[in-house]
C-alpha cells in the first residue's frame, strides 16, 4: 500500500515536470508558429485582430499565428519581460514610446532590408513613411495608424451661449468654455485632463503657442535649439491653460484621466473635450447625446493661427530573438497594407496610414472630417515629430503629470513649472 | 469542552484549537505514543511534498533571489547596456527621495486607519451573525461577497462612486442634506486619503467577520449559560468570555491583515494612482510607479525594504503572542474568572 502511494506521488511529480516540457517540443514539420503580442489591448480590437490573422493564415497555410493579448495596463511590462528573456515573441506591437528603449536594448529587429522591395510603401501616407523610420533610418516598426487630437464639442451649447462656431484658437476655447461653465446646474465647460497623462494636453497648448518657432524634427525644441518651455509664449500658454481649469472646468478634474473625461462629455454635462478619434465611437453610442448635438473640430491654434498636431503612433514590429523573422515580416506587411489595414484603422477609429483613405466617405463625413481637414492643411496643422522615443519618456510623463497637478492645486506657478521642465530637458539632452 | 472550564486541561484541547487557525504549540502529544519514523515513511512524505516544494522553489524563491540582486545593480529597463553593481546606491536614492516621508506616513495611516475600523466593524458583524435568525445563511453570503472581488476592480468602482460630479457618494450626501455642494473627493490629497480608507474598510471588514465568526462558533454555549446564571451583563460577557476565548484568532487575524494591507497597492492604484500630486502613495504603489519608470533597481531595493520590515514585524508579533501563552488556556482562565466574578 505504502509503496503504491509513494509511486503515485512520484508519478504525479514526474507528470507535472513532463507536461511542463511538452510545450517546448517542435510542431508538425514545415509549419511555423508565430507568437504575436499586442499592447493596447481591448476585447473588440482583439476580435478584429483574430479575424485578420485568420485571413493571413488562410493565405499562408504553413504559418500559424498565436495571438497573446495581455491587459493593456501591464502589456508593455509583460512585453519587456518577454523580450528580456529573448524568446517567445515573434511579432509585437511597438509604440512610439517604447521603440527607443527597446531598440536600444537590442530587442527589436531592423526590418529595413526585408522591406526594401515592399510594394506597400507607395500606398502609405507621408506621415506613415516618416514614422516607420527612426533618426538613423532603421525600421523597427511599421505604424498601423495614428492617434491625433481634435476638439469634441457640443454644437447646441455653443449656440445657446451665443457663439456661431466652435473655437478655432485656445483663447476662443477659454472664452466659450467659461461662458458655458455653470457648476450649480451641473454644466461644465471643459473636460480638463488633470490625472494620468495630464502633461499631454498641457504640452499641446504650449506647442500651439510656439508653433511659429518650433523645430519640426523635435516638438520640444525651438528652431534656435532652446526648449519650447523656455519661450515667453509658453508662459502665455500655461497661464491660459490654468485659467481654463479655474474658470471652465469641474473641480474634481484635478484627478480626471481618460475615463472621466470621456464620461463627462458623453453624459452630456461637459461642453468641450480634447481627445483621440477613438472616442468618436464611444460618444456615438451615448444615450444622452443625439448625433446633431455634437461634432469635432480641428485642434485649436495658438496666437499665430497655427498649431501642432501631436500625433502619437504605434505599429507592428519583429523581435530580434525571433527564429522565424521571414514569416514575421510577412505578417507585418500583411497587416500594413490594403484591406487588413483599412479594416484595422476603421475598426479602431485611428487616423489611417493609407493615402486612399482620404477619398473614403467614411473619413470625409461627420466627426471624422476634422481629421481630414488637419491632414490636408499641413501648413496650419504642422506635423512635428514628438520626442516620445527617448529612453526617459515614462519618467518625464510621470514627473510632468505631477507638475500639472501641482500647478492646478496652486502648489506651483506656471513660471516655476516651465522653468522646471526647461531645466529637465536641457539637462537630459546635454548627456 | 472541559478544556475550557479548567485551566489545566487547556493543554489537551490544543489539537482542536489548531483547527480554528491557531498555531501549533509544543508538547501537544502529551502521553500519546508517536508513530515510528522509518526511512521508507520519510521517502513517502518526501515524495508527496516534492511537487509543491519544487514548484515553490522554482516559482517563488528563485525569482525572489534572482530579483533581489537587481537592488544592488544599475538595472534600468530603458537602458540595459550598463547593469553594473552599484552597492547601496538604489537604497540611498529611496531614502533621499523627497516623497519618502509622505510615502511612509501614508503607509502607516493606510495600515492603522484601515485595520482598526475593519476589526471593530468586522467584530460587530460577526457577533450579529452569530445569533440565529431567518435567512442568516443568505446574509452571511452577502456580507462575505466583497472578499471575492479583485482589489483593483474595487478601486475602479470606488473611483466612480467618489467622483465629484457623477458619483453616488456626493449625490447621497447632498440628498441627505449633509453637504451643500459636491466635495471633490479625489482631487484633494486629504479627502482622497479618506476615500481610499473608506473603500478599504468596506473591503476588509468581510475578512474579519469571516475569521471572527468561525472563532465565535467554537465558544461553547455552556460558558454563556454559566455567565448568565452568575449574572454577567452583555459587556462583561463580551470582555470576560468572548474576547479572551478567541484572542489567538484575533491576534493572528490582525497580524495577517497588517501584512496584507501593507502589501495591498491594488485599491489605491485603481482609485487614485497615488495622486493627486503623488500624495496618496503608500510604499507598494510607489514601488509600482518606479517600476513603470523602468527603474527595476530602485524598485527592487524598495521591495527588499518591504520584505525586511514585514519579516521583522512578523517575528516580533509571533514572539509576543507566544510569550503570553494565548489561546484557549488564557481564555479558559479569563472565562473562569469572568464567571466567578
Amino acid at each position: 500500500m505504502r509503496r503504491r502511494t509513494a509511486a503515485l506521488a512520484l508519478g504525479t511529480a514526474a507528470a507535472m515536470v513532463l507536461t511542463g516540457c511538452s510545450t517546448m517540443s517542435p510542431g508538425e514539420s514545415g509549419t511555423v508558429t508565430l507568437n504575436m503580442v499586442e499592447s493596447l489591448t481591448n476585447p473588440a480590437r482583439t476580435d478584429l485582430l483574430e479575424e485578420l490573422i485568420a485571413d493571413f493564415e488562410e493565405k499562408n497555410p504553413k504559418v500559424k499565428v498565436n495571438l497573446v493579448s495581455p491587459p493593456t495596463e501591464q502589456a508593455d511590462q509583460k512585453l519587456q519581460q518577454m523580450l528580456q528573456s529573448g524568446s517567445g515573441v515573434d511579432v509585437l506591437e511597438v509604440r512610439d514610446i517604447t521603440v527607443g528603449p527597446w531598440s536600444n536594448n537590442g530587442w527589436l529587429y531592423d526590418m529595413k532590408k526585408d522591406l526594401a522591395g515592399w510594394k506597400g510603401w507607395d500606398a502609405l501616407t507621408d506621415n506613415a513613411v516618416a514614422a516607420s523610420e527612426d533618426d538613423k533610418g532603421r525600421t523597427y516598426f511599421v505604424p498601423y495608424g495614428f492617434y491625433g487630437l481634435s476638439l469634441f464639442h457640443r454644437t447646441d451649447l455653443i449656440k445657446e451661449a451665443g457663439f456661431d462656431k466652435p473655437p478655432a484658437t485656445w483663447e476662443e476655447l477659454l472664452e466659450q468654455a467659461s461662458k458655458i461653465h455653470d457648476p450649480s446646474s451641473r454644466r461644465y465647460g471643459y473636460a480638463f485632463r488633470g490625472g494620468a497623462n495630464a502633461h499631454s494636453n498641457a504640452t499641446a497648448a504650449i506647442e500651439a503657442y510656439v508653433a511659429d518657432r518650433i523645430d519640426p524634427a523635435n516638438g520640444y525644441l525651438l528652431k534656435d535649439g532652446k526648449t519650447i518651455f523656455s519661450a515667453p509664449e509658453a508662459l502665455d500658454a500655461m497661464e491660459m491653460y490654468l485659467k481654463l481649469f479655474k474658470q471652465a472646468s469641474p473641480k474634481s478634474s484635478v484627478a480626471w484621466g481618460y475615463p472621466e473625461m470621456v464620461e463627462g462629455f458623453s453624459n452630456g454635462s461637459t461642453a468641450f473635450l480634447l481627445q483621440d478619434p477613438e472616442v468618436i465611437a464611444t460618444v456615438s453610442e451615448s444615450k444622452s447625446l443625439d448625433a446633431n448635438q455634437w461634432s469635432t473640430a480641428p485642434l485649436m491654434a495658438g496666437p499665430s493661427g497655427k498649431t501642432v498636431q501631436p500625433l502619437a503612433t504605434a505599429g507592428w514590429g519583429v523581435a530580434e530573438g525571433s527564429k522565424h523573422k521571414a514569416e514575421a515580416v510577412k505578417l507585418v506587411q500583411f497587416l500594413s497594407e490594403g484591406e487588413a489595414s483599412t479594416r484595422f484603422t476603421k475598426g479602431n477609429s485611428l487616423v489611417p496610414i493609407l493615402k486612399a483613405a482620404a477619398e473614403d466617405d467614411f473619413y470625409r463625413s461627420g466627426p471624422w472630417a476634422s481629421y481630414v481637414t488637419m491632414t490636408e492643411n499641413p501648413d496650419t496643422y504642422l506635423v512635428v515629430t514628438q520626442p516620445r522615443g527617448v529612453a526617459w519618456w515614462t519618467e518625464w510623463q510621470q514627473r510632468a503629470d505631477t507638475d500639472v497637478q501641482k500647478m492646478i492645486l496652486g502648489k506651483l506657478t506656471p513660471k516655476e513649472l516651465l522653468a522646471g521642465w526647461d531645466a529637465y530637458w536641457t539637462e537630459k539632452w546635454k548627456k | 469542552m472541559s478544556g475550557t472550564s479548567t485551566p489545566t486541561s487547556g493543554v489537551t484541547a490544543a489539537p482542536s484549537v489548531r483547527k480554528e487557525g491557531a498555531p501549533p504549540r509544543g508538547g501537544t502529544g502529551g502521553g500519546r505514543r508517536r508513530r515510528e519514523f522509518t526511512t521508507r515513511r520519510g521517502l513517502v512524505v518526501a515524495a508527496f511534498m516534492a511537487p509543491a516544494a519544487v514548484f515553490v522553489a522554482l516559482f517563488t524563491y528563485y525569482p525572489m533571489i534572482a530579483g533581489s540582486q537587481m537592488a544592488f545593480r544599475n538595472w534600468n529597463l530603458t537602458d540595459l547596456t550598463d547593469t553594473s553593481w552599484v552597492g547601496f546606491k538604489n537604497f540611498r536614492e529611496v531614502f533621499t527621495d523627497p516623497a519618502w516621508g509622505t510615502v511612509l506616513g501614508n503607509t502607516a495611516l493606510w495600515v492603522v486607519g484601515s485595520i482598526v475600523p475593519q476589526l471593530v466593524i468586522g467584530f460587530a458583524l460577526a457577533l450579529w451573525l452569530r445569533r440565529r435568525f431567518r435567512l442568516r445563511g443568505l446574509y452571511q453570503a452577502l456580507i462575505f461577497f466583497p472578499w471575492a472581488i479583485s482589489g483593483f476592480l474595487i478601486g475602479i468602482l470606488f473611483r466612480w462612486m467618489f467622483n465629484s460630479e457623477f458619483g453616488v457618494v456626493n449625490d447621497l450626501l447632498q440628498k441627505a442634506g449633509l453637504i451643500d455642494e459636491p466635495v471633490a473627493w479625489l482631487a484633494d490629497p486629504d479627502t482622497a486619503m479618506i476615500a481610499v480608507l473608506v473603500a478599504n474598510v468596506w473591503y476588509g471588514v468581510t475578512f474579519f467577520a469571516i475569521m471572527i465568526l468561525a472563532a465565535l462558533q467554537s465558544i461553547p454555549d455552556e460558558l454563556y449559560e454559566a455567565a448568565a446564571l452568575d449574572g454577567a451583563g452583555k459587556a462583561r460577557t463580551l470582555f470576560r468570555i468572548t474576547i479572551p476565548y478567541i484572542r489567538v484568532t484575533l491576534v493572528l487575524t490582525v497580524l495577517l491583515r497588517v501584512i496584507w494591507i501593507f502589501n495591498f497597492p491594488d485599491l489605491i492604484f485603481g482609485m487614485t494612482g497615488g495622486g493627486p500630486n503623488d500624495e496618496t502613495h503608500i510604499v507598494t504603489t510607489w514601488m509600482i510607479k518606479i517600476t513603470q519608470q523602468g527603474d527595476y533597481g530602485k524598485a527592487s531595493a524598495l521591495g527588499l525594504l518591504v520584505v525586511a520590515v514585514l519579516l521583522v514585524f512578523a517575528m516580533f508579533f509571533l514572539t509576543a503572542t507566544r510569550e503570553r501563552g494565548g489561546g484557549r488556556r488564557g481564555a479558559g482562565r479569563g472565562g473562569k474568572r469572568g464567571v466567578r466574578a
